[in-house]
């Protein structure tokens, strides 16, 4: 090859860097517009709903909350205590007992009185058989509450459980180390008897950081920044991708993921797509691709709906081994679910969700850290060979930076606006400086989990989990 | 004369002040709960003649409240229960764990003093 | 000096690229400093803001107390009362202290009732409070004329009704719903005849907020409902439905009967359901005359209304279903004849083949 071709292959790869990064940017301008839009409008219809009377009504449709645990037995107790005080009428707690090692069965059938019942399920989706069998109360005041412990066969096999024994219209699908807020339950339903001109089929909750926050029995007393950077940072994360981000797409109708922590469903739709699948580790996203699938090939007019208020609170991990794992393993759901569902994109039978949502996913969630990879090679090489322009490096490196502060900015923005949960004195500057260090404390972290990610899945197949290693959020 | 005591467990700030006023005006002494946590810690601090409590609070219930004190406490403390429209099932409940009477919400302070009276047989 | 001149240098030679890029940068360094600077005073004001709102809501709670203890009989204004009235009447010049006064007042509102209830009322009238509600309703913004009709309802304002009533078909589905609450708060099942003019879909959550609404007064005549099953406008059937249900509408049994043959399938299932619960034992025969006919949904609510309206001679027709591939049909089923005909249930542990069915048989007979 001679140099000029090279030099114009060079030329090519330079515009497609320059095009990925201006329009990732560019999308990220149009979607922060979208969703101040749309928290300007939902703060509007917030402010005067009362939900007073939905929660007291016997009539109102019924909800069941799926639990799944798995030696959880630490703070079993108090957590289903928390799930247990929902201001709701009509709804009950199915705690899946995923085959526990532990004494989490026997703990929750002291605490609260439990006994082995006749429960006939209806086996509409597979899964791994009972074991001790099902549990309920024998005290009135616990009676939502209905215990069943089977074979271990994952999480996705203990909500398919979960799913099957509900008798309830909707099934809230939660983890059990959540901290639930009292009024989640009516400020989620309300979107699915609201609309009337589609289907709501699903509704996704936002996921909020409880570390340092203080908790006393299965309550949210007060909230606090934690002292840990990697934590703050990842606050920071979630505020940019649950309040910018999400709520965008909402509006688009184009959600793909509701967190696996917090997320509501219309049953019947969950069920006639055959439940959470149980060979990914990305069930949470895949259900809701496959729902969104199911719809479309319907042809029937859906919506995913999405409340940005903090109802649901869990605890994030705080040592970089165990985000990296927990991160790998999202990169890994992200890439299965892509993979398996690869049909809808850029296909016009889908419309909007195959040729927006689905490629925009692909294009800048799922290939980000590829690109940037092969961006960062690239630039050692060029620095390796001395051919580095170095006030071009720098200024572009500058830009992108100072970019990534604003949008963080603009999630604070957003934040303070609408919920204005960090209301110390202080946290407010604690918070700037920390979208501007949080591209160095964070992003490399993220990156090389999704690389390695990437590489698990395509050459390490054996993987299957990264532990999440739970210090508890009762700090009573 | 010594004062009977009352817990009033009531998250709405506004009625719990509207109430204490008026059973201070009766001759009441009152300890006011704003959840159901607190008026549990009021009622094992303070051993009071009668308790109120609103059956939807933050995090323990008003459910609780009872079942914690006929059960736990093993106490027969005087109780009545203030429900909204549409508890009817949760006022049922209250009535088998151990309430001796309820309010249904809106209701009339004159009428809740009578009961209270009637309860605490002045 | 030396420096700029570099550096004044090396902009002016640069690609126009680099010094479109060195701007946008500088652009957004001053932005982020102007915005994080913004952010402090807006924490700040909200800081002060949330206190305000806390010592001021004291401060109204315990002056709406005291005026609520100060009256007496006569029903008018006691001397005391006239002074907190004027000192509210100053407050609520600014918006944010009326807005608290109003959430301190609807607050009490719905928790007490009788005098202290009108007392509130007459405070609401007597302070001017009434004026902004009016005027919110003549915004062109959607938001403000919702909590408009919000306010008059919760304070029970019926001369409001004139200009709420063009609101009924408002295109904001929240508006709407205000609309609708104010109406049957305030007139009850006579305010439910806005369903008659009804062009748009009643949403679930405002049926069951309607539905509360009318709960909390007893002993209501309720009117015929009779136009409502037949209205074109399916959610309209549907509310009445309910309403049918809940208030035991034993006279419109015929009229639930025409419409086991709607074209709207979720109407002929809420109508299966209703029938059982009004004993419309006529419905059953005809039915199961049907049964084939019939979608899986509506099989399924047969099967529910069989359940509580089954007579001896349904014994010949749920034997056909004893092993009906739909688990609830089955369950159903098999539920029922252990209830009608215990021996020849027990019979069927013995003369069942298939594994499945013998363990649901099993499992029935000990429920």
């Amino acid at each position: 090859m001679d140099t000029s071709s090279v030099k114009i292959i060079l030329q090519i790869l330079h515009y497609l860097f320059f095009g990925y990064a201006f329009a990732s940017i560019l999308s990220y301008i149009i979607l922060s517009f979208i969703s101040s839009k749309e928290t300007i409008e939902y703060i509007k219809k917030r402010s005067f709903v009362n939900y007073k009377d939905i929660l007291s009504s016997t009539i109102s449709p019924s909800i069941t909350i799926i639990a799944p645990a798995y030696n959880e037995s630490l703070n079993i107790v108090e957590n289903v205590r928390s799930l247990l005080s929902n201001h709701y009428v009509n709804y009950n707690v199915v705690i899946v007992n995923d085959g526990s090692k532990d004494d989490s069965l026997e703990r929750l059938i002291k605490a609260y009185d439990l006994e082995k019942v006749h429960y006939i399920v209806n086996e509409k989706i597979a899964t791994k058989p009972l074991r001790a069998g099902i549990f309920k109360s024998k005290n009135p005041a616990f009676e939502k509450l209905m215990v069943v412990d089977k074979e271990n066969g994952g999480k996705a096999d203990a909500l398919n459980m979960g799913l099957n024994i509900s008798t309830s219209k909707y099934v809230a699908c939660i983890d059990v180390d959540c901290l639930l807020l009292e009024d989640a339950l009516q400020k989620m339903i309300k979107p699915f008897l609201e609309v009337t001109d589609s289907k709501v089929i699903a509704a996704g909750g936002v996921i909020r950081i409880a570390n340092s926050c203080e908790i006393r029995g299965g309550k949210l007393i007060d909230v606090n920044l934690p002292k840990n950077v990697l934590v703050q940072s990842q606050i920071l994360e979630y505020l940019r991708a649950f309040l910018l981000g999400r709520m965008a797409w909402s509006r688009l109708n184009g959600l793909l993921v509701i967190s696996g922590a917090f997320g509501i469903f219309d049953k019947e739709i969950a069920i006639a797509v055959g439940g959470y699948d149980t060979n990914t580790v990305g069930e949470d996203m895949e259900i809701i691709v496959r729902m969104r699938r199911y719809m479309e090939e319907k042809g029937e007019k859906y919506r995913v709906s999405y409340i940005p208020d903090p109802l649901c609170w869990t605890e994030a991990p705080d040592s970089y081994k165990v985000f990296i794992s927990q991160r790998n393993r999202w990169t890994r759901g992200t890439i299965e679910t892509l993979r398996k569902h690869r049909k809808i994109g850029f296909n016009p039978k889908y419309g909007w969700f195959g040729l927006v949502s689905y490629p925009y996913w692909l294009i800048f969630e799922r290939l980000a850290p590829i690109f940037e990879a092969i961006g960062l090679i690239y630039f050692i090489i060029l620095i390796v060979l001395q051919e580095v322009r170095w006030d071009f490096a720098i200024s572009f490196f500058l830009l992108a930076y100072l970019f990534s502060v604003v949008f963080s900015i603009i999630a604070l923005y957003s934040e303070e606006l609408t919920f204005h949960q960090y209301k110390k004195k202080g946290t407010g500057f604690k918070l700037v400086l920390l979208s501007a260090i949080e591209p160095f404390v964070l992003h490399p972290f993220v990156l090389y989990a999704a690389i390695r990610g990437n590489y698990d899945y395509y050459f390490n197949k054996k993987k299957k989990w990264g532990n999440m290693v739970r210090k508890g959020l009762v700090n009573n | 004369m010594n004062k009977k005591k009352i817990v009033l467990a009531e998250d709405n700030s506004t009625l719990s002040l509207l109430l204490k006023f008026r059973l201070e005006k009766e001759g009441y002494e009152l300890f006011v709960a704003t959840d159901g946590k607190q008026a549990v810690d009021l009622i094992e601090s303070m051993s009071p003649d009668l308790i109120l409590s609103d059956i939807m609070m933050p995090f323990v219930s008003g459910l609780e409240v009872i079942s914690h004190l006929r059960n736990k406490l093993n106490l027969n403390t005087p109780i009545i229960v203030f429900s909204s429209a549409g508890q009817e099932e949760m006022v049922l409940k209250a009535f088998n764990l151990g309430a001796n009477d309820f309010m249904g919400k809106p209701f009339s302070p004159n009428e809740l003093v009578i009961r209270i009276k009637r309860l605490l047989g002045t | 000096m030396v420096d700029y001149q570099y550096i004044y240098d090396y902009y002016s030679n640069a690609p126009h690229l680099i010094q479109w890029v060195w701007w946008v940068s500088a652009i957004l360094a001053t932005g982020i400093v102007v915005l994080a600077i913004c952010l402090k005073f807006i924490r700040s004001s909200l800081r002060r803001k949330s206190n305000e709102a806390a010592k001021f809501k004291t401060e109204y709670e315990a002056l709406l107390i005291e005026y609520l203890y100060s009256g007496d009989e006569s029903g008018k204004l006691t001397e005391p009362q006239k002074l907190i009235v004027s000192k509210i009447k100053d407050s609520i010049k600014t918006g944010f202290k009326r807005k608290l006064i109003v959430s301190v007042l609807y607050n009490l509102r719905n928790e007490v009732s009788g005098e202290m209830s009108d007392s509130i009322k007459t405070f609401y009238y007597e302070t001017g409070l009434i004026h902004f509600a009016f005027e919110r309703l003549k915004s062109k913004k959607w938001n403000i004329i919702a909590k408009g009709i919000g306010e008059l309802r919760c304070f029970g304002i019926d001369e409001a009704s004139h200009a709420i009533a063009p609101f009924i078909n408002h295109p904001k589905s929240e508006v709407r719903s205000e609309t609708h609450l104010y109406m049957v708060n305030l007139f009850l099942f006579e305010g439910l005849s806005f369903l008659d003019d009804l062009k748009v879909s009643l949403s679930e959550w405002i049926q069951i907020q309607l539905l509360e609404t009318l709960q909390k007064f007893d002993n209501q005549e309720i009117c015929d409902i009779r136009p409502w099953l037949n209205s074109k406008n399916d959610s309209v059937v549907l509310f009445a439905l309910k309403l049918a249900q809940i208030y035991n509408q034993f006279e419109v049994k015929e009229t639930l009967m025409d419409l086991l043959s709607h074209d709207n399938k979720e109407v002929r299932i809420k109508t299966i359901d209703v029938l059982a619960h009004l004993y419309g034992i006529e419905a059953k025969e005809m039915l199961k005359a049907n049964f084939n006919e019939l979608s899986l949904e509506e099989q399924i609510s047969f099967f529910k209304l069989l359940e509580k309206l089954v007579a001896p001679d349904d014994e010949p027709f749920i034997e056909a279903y004893l092993f009906h591939k739909n688990f609830e049909i089955q369950l159903l089923a098999l539920k029922i004849l252990k209830e009608i005909n215990f021996d020849k249930y027990i019979g069927l542990t013995k003369s069942s083949n298939d594994n499945k069915s013998l363990a649901m048989v099993k499992a029935v007979k000990v429920l």
